[in-house]
């Protein structure tokens, strides 16, 4: 995968973060809760998401080769590769961390509106 | 020989990590129900008292001003002040007093382990179905299946009431007045060649430290069995019988180091339970550690204390890993390829 498809799948997951984030924090204002509620509560969501594959993302680079050999040495037939899963974690943290920044332009954006 | 561009990799690991347990954290403690301010300010506090407070703590800022905030914060290892258990004590403080007592007693807990775990292990795989090897197993699997919260009542029961050896709770004996150089109480009576109340505080520590050293122990043996017996089924070791060599050098000389890999990783990944385990154990024998400061904190919701213990908790258990590794590289310089 070279830099600009590993940007575009970045890219897509951080949108996608963002707008989940941003669509919640309005579908819960307009549900009638406090937009300070809203955004703090989509915020840490978020940020757990994000926080999560942060952890998930040292431990595939921490223990994945590891791992990957310890299958071939048992002759596993998963098909799990560190590669993989380091992907997989850095698009997760994408989507975290655009719903983090969704939400606080969301929260902004509202806050100004009203 | 280690080389620096390992060390220094795996430093540079601990980075993300680290920021990743925080920002978890930080989420948890917001998505977590009930409200700091209130919490300070009492059950009777007006509301006015309460904005103020609110005001602050910077609780009123949005909440990525308050994450940013958090983070540089946390980076000069800066957790803010207690708001409930030592009031307006700073984190870093209240940590300073209570790492080192559960500290001391992982780092017992973890020797007492391996100085009785590689040696059972050892008997069990070289005196393979044998007595010893029965007994050693059995040991083994009775270490792993008892919860502390049943041990360490049962032990006290039996060492402190029936028997009265040792004491059933605290960490020295009331009539010893000890200021602190390390906080480790065993450390500084000794430095201090205080040698009554060192007595007094090694019988203290023994039985925690046997109780959160026992499910640690049960595991190293069962791993230094199992790979003492696979190392012993390799060809070298036959080469090295077949040479001549005794059994018991072939065995310390050419199986021991090789045996111990995968003991080692259970012995980093273990010294993370035994601080988990830290939390039960200091319950039991009413020692004020911090494990008993994180439920404390936990209960009446003191945000800064509960962030500053789990974020000491993350980064002693990735040093202790950190250490893991460089000890691998020593045992197979062939891991840092």
């Amino acid at each position: 995968m070279d830099l600009r498809e590993r940007g575009r799948l970045v890219g897509r997951a951080l949108a996608l973060g963002g707008a989940l984030a941003a669509l919640t924090v309005v579908a819960l204002v307009v549900s009638g809760e406090t937009l300070r509620f809203a955004s703090e509560k989509v915020f840490a969501v978020a940020a757990l998401v994000f926080g999560f594959s942060l952890l998930g993302w040292s431990g595939s680079v921490f223990a994945g080769e590891g791992i990957e050999h310890f299958q071939q040495h048992i002759g596993g037939r998963a098909d799990w590769s560190e590669a993989d899963s380091r992907r997989a974690i850095v698009v997760l943290g994408s989507v975290g961390l655009g719903g983090m920044v969704g939400a606080s332009l969301a929260t902004v954006a509202l806050g100004s509106v009203a | 020989m280690i080389s620096k561009r390992f060390v220094v990799k795996r430093l540079l690991l601990l980075i993300p990590v680290l920021f990743g347990v925080a920002t978890f954290v930080f989420a948890i403690l917001h998505l977590s129900p009930g409200d700091p301010a209130r919490v300070i300010a009492g059950q009777r506090a007006s509301e006015e008292f309460i904005q103020q407070i609110r005001v602050e703590l910077g609780l009123n800022d949005p909440i990525w001003v308050q994450y940013g905030r958090f983070l540089m914060d946390a980076v000069q290892l800066d957790f803010g002040q207690s708001y409930q258990i030592r009031r307006n004590t700073p984190v870093k403080q209240v940590l300073r007093y209570k790492l080192p007592v559960t500290l001391e007693m992982a780092i017992y807990g973890q020797l007492f382990g391996i100085l009785l775990g590689i040696p059972a292990g050892l008997l069990g795989a070289i005196k393979q179905d044998a007595l010893s090897d029965h007994l050693t197993r059995i040991g083994a699997l009775t270490g792993i299946s008892v919860p502390i919260y049943w041990s360490g009542p049962l032990v006290i029961l039996l060492f402190a009431q029936v028997l009265g050896w040792f004491p059933a709770s605290g960490r020295i004996a009331s009539e010893f007045d000890i200021q602190p150089i390390t906080g480790m109480i065993t450390f500084d009576t000794l430095v201090r060649g205080n040698f009554a109340a060192f007595e007094s505080a090694a019988m203290h520590l023994l039985l925690p430290s046997l109780v959160i050293g026992i499910y640690s122990m049960a595991l190293i043996s069962r791993m230094m069995r199992s790979s003492m017996l696979e190392v012993i089924r390799q060809d070298y070791m036959r080469t090295a019988r077949a040479k001549g060599q005794g059994s018991k050098i072939t065995i310390m000389k050419h199986g021991f180091r090789n045996a111990l890999i995968p003991v080692v990783t259970v012995i980093g990944i273990q010294f993370g339970t035994l601080l988990g385990g830290a939390v039960l154990t200091e319950t039991v024998f009413g020692i004020a550690g911090i494990g008993t400061l994180l439920v404390q904190a936990i209960q009446v919701g003191d945000y800064p204390i509960v962030q500053g213990t789990v974020l000491t908790f993350a980064f002693l258990f990735t040093l202790v890993n950190l250490l893991v590794d460089v000890t691998y590289s020593y045992l197979d310089p062939r891991i840092e390829q």
